[in-house]
């Protein structure tokens, strides 16, 4: 035992750890220190998205461009095959702004909930090298999203000027239906994100239920017109997704909205997000697992 | 602290070190790695579709220790000894499957690189790596300097860090990492790839937490590393401490262990684990952690059985 340094001689001291000032690690934080932490990360949160908005388009000769052209070129093909080829405009008189609000908000959601799956496990490696809040990942996603569906809202509204849509105080409601979608997509987004590093298939699923929901939400089409039953068009009037569009349309087209919709969008909003919350915190100690 | 030349002091194992900062309580750490295994028509039809089937891989098993405040303890090991594992799970980011750790404050683990995004200048990183480790825009604007002298960027703070050699980005994380001055640092490998004068300066760095009462785990295959920064050292091996004592004394019946072996049986771990011209190598997989150890799991059980043999001599050595 000279050297000191044999197998018996590796014991750790006596005594309580917790008189000598130590914490147990690897241990569920109190709710409220947890909301703490993510409160002094809140720098970090909001640096996320503007990097990665940044570093998107660096290596295009267009960069920036490409914010406000990509969704330009999407509302330019969707109004191609529906107006053009399908005519499924066939009632509305203004269906080129419909479809850009339409698509744009729909999407806003669609990628938070897409992205939002991903932001656990495309982020393995980091959580396995630094602690800090795992729910700061879905939120500065969705906040990437929300930053990226900017420029597409600008578009929205050249698109409505184009066309011969007059601007009314109603455009000011746009912000609170973009405050409301950001909590509702915070919720989609830690249940997805949760999801995911339970099933990796879910991934998967995921797009093809998105799909599902973007034909049942009235994206391409307008409700009023084309379902006839009331009953089914009452069940639209349930849908979030149905009701934040709607609600978005409504805005831009300088009309009030219906207060179901608004109560609908405002109540899965809080719901999800609540109930998302505690969903993904409930993981939260999985998260460095492989 | 600059003038410090020796940061190894005479002293053996927690002799005369300070109050216990991190205490390992029979810490286990297993988890699952799925098979991959092709799905062959005629398995299906012989056996009906299966879900995959894991390995549980018990990557530390039971290892208790007490570090003190005003250690630098390095950890050395072979391949798939489970010094990456111990790390993470001291740093609480990996969850242990049984026993307990404890510590004085949240250890901070020198792994920012994985925050950084390789498109954006080496400027705007320094941001995003401080902001990640808890820091304000503003304390990152008052320790800017300082992180870009230390890392030795200062012409190329504003290229993308993709344009870095990778011998620079390891400088730069190093440095937005220990921009902080944590109370625990856990450090893997990240040294290795630097080149002389980044290593003297790192080495110093650590004796300057050291010193302030902190507390430094470096795992690292370069055993001069160790002896240069660390006050003391243990022998990781199949995820049991095989040994505690001084750098001096674990580097050398760590290599012996190693050469002995080596001789023993060429055949089998020829291309293996020598200690420092390895360790840049062996640095590049060090942000894949376990997952490295996994992939090659041919060479780890040839090593591992090797390993088995290399403690049951030391043991018997040493009279256990």
């Amino acid at each position: 035992m000279a050297d000191g340094g044999v197998i018996a001689a590796i014991t750790a001291g006596d005594g309580d750890p917790r008189e000598q000032g130590l914490v147990r690690l690897g241990t569920n934080q109190p709710l409220v220190d947890y909301l703490r932490s993510v409160w002094d990360r809140r720098e970090y949160v909001l640096s996320v998205p503007v990097s990665e908005f940044r570093s998107q388009n660096l290596d295009t000769v267009l960069g920036s461009a490409w914010h406000v052209l990509n969704p330009l070129m999407q509302v330019g093909v969707y109004f191609f095959v529906f107006a053009i080829i399908l005519k499924t405009d066939r009632g509305l008189d203004n269906f080129l702004t419909f479809l850009a609000v339409g698509v744009f908000t729909y999407h806003f959601t669609q990628r938070s909930a897409i992205k939002g799956a991903r932001s656990i496990v495309s982020n393995e490696s980091l959580i396995r090298s630094i602690g800090f809040p795992r729910v700061i990942l879905p939120v500065s996603t969705v906040l990437s999203e929300g930053l990226a569906y900017l420029p597409a809202v600008v578009v929205m509204f050249m698109v409505a000027l184009a066309t011969g849509v007059r601007p009314s105080p109603f455009w000011a409601l746009l912000l609170i239906v973009m405050v409301i979608q950001v909590v509702f997509n915070f919720g989609i987004a830690f249940i997805t994100a949760r999801l995911t590093t339970i099933f990796r298939d879910f991934e998967n699923v995921l797009p093809f239920a998105l799909r599902v929901v973007f034909y049942m939400s009235g994206i391409l089409y307008e409700v009023e017109n084309k379902i006839d039953s009331p009953r089914l068009r009452q069940v639209f009037n349930f849908n979030p997704v149905y009701a934040v569009t709607s609600l978005a349309r409504h805005a831009v087209f300088g009309q009030p909205a219906p207060t179901i919709l608004w109560f609908t969008a405002f109540f899965w909003a809080m719901v999800l997000f609540v109930a998302g919350f505690f969903f993904f915190k409930a993981g939260e100690k999985s998260y460095g697992r492989i | 602290m600059e003038g410090s030349e020796s940061p190894v002091a005479a002293s053996g194992a927690s002799a005369d070190a300070g109050p216990v900062s991190i205490r390992l309580e029979d810490v286990h750490v297993t988890y699952r790695v799925y098979e991959q295994r092709h799905l062959r028509l005629d398995d299906i039809l012989e056996e009906g579709i299966k879900p995959r089937r894991y390995r549980s891989i018990h990557a530390v098993r039971g290892v208790t220790l007490d570090i003190h405040a005003g250690e630098a303890v390095g950890v050395v090991g072979s391949n798939g000894a489970g010094k990456s594992t111990l790390l993470r799970a001291i740093s609480g980011l990996l969850p242990i499957s049984d026993g307990a750790v404890y510590a004085r404050s949240q250890p901070a683990f020198l792994g920012v690189g994985a925050a950084l995004k390789p498109k954006l200048s080496g400027r705007q990183n320094i941001y995003i790596g401080g902001l990640v480790l808890g820091l304000s825009n503003k304390e990152i604007e008052e320790r800017f300097d300082d992180i870009v002298r230390f890392a030795g960027l200062r012409r190329f703070i504003d290229l993308p860090m993709k344009a870095y050699s990778s011998g620079m980005r390891a400088r730069l994380h190093f440095a937005i990492a220990t921009a902080v001055t944590p109370e625990i640092l856990l450090i893997d490998e990240a040294l290795a790839v630097g080149d002389r004068k980044f290593r003297r300066r790192s080495a110093r760095r650590v004796e300057e937490i050291r010193a302030g009462a902190g507390t430094v785990l470096l795992v690292s295959h370069g055993l001069d590393e160790i002896i240069r920064s660390c006050t003391r050292a243990v022998w990781l091996e199949q995820g049991r401490l095989v040994m505690d004592g001084t750098p001096e004394e674990i580097v050398e019946a760590y290599t012996k262990a190693e050469d002995a072996s080596d001789d023993e049986n060429d055949e089998a771990g020829a291309a293996d684990v020598s200690d420092d011209g390895d360790a840049a190598g062996a640095s590049g997989d060090a942000s894949a952690g376990g997952v490295g150890a996994v992939e090659d799991r041919e060479a780890a059980r040839r090593r591992a059985k090797r390993a088995r043999r290399e403690q049951r001599r030391a043991a018997r050595e040493q009279g256990v």
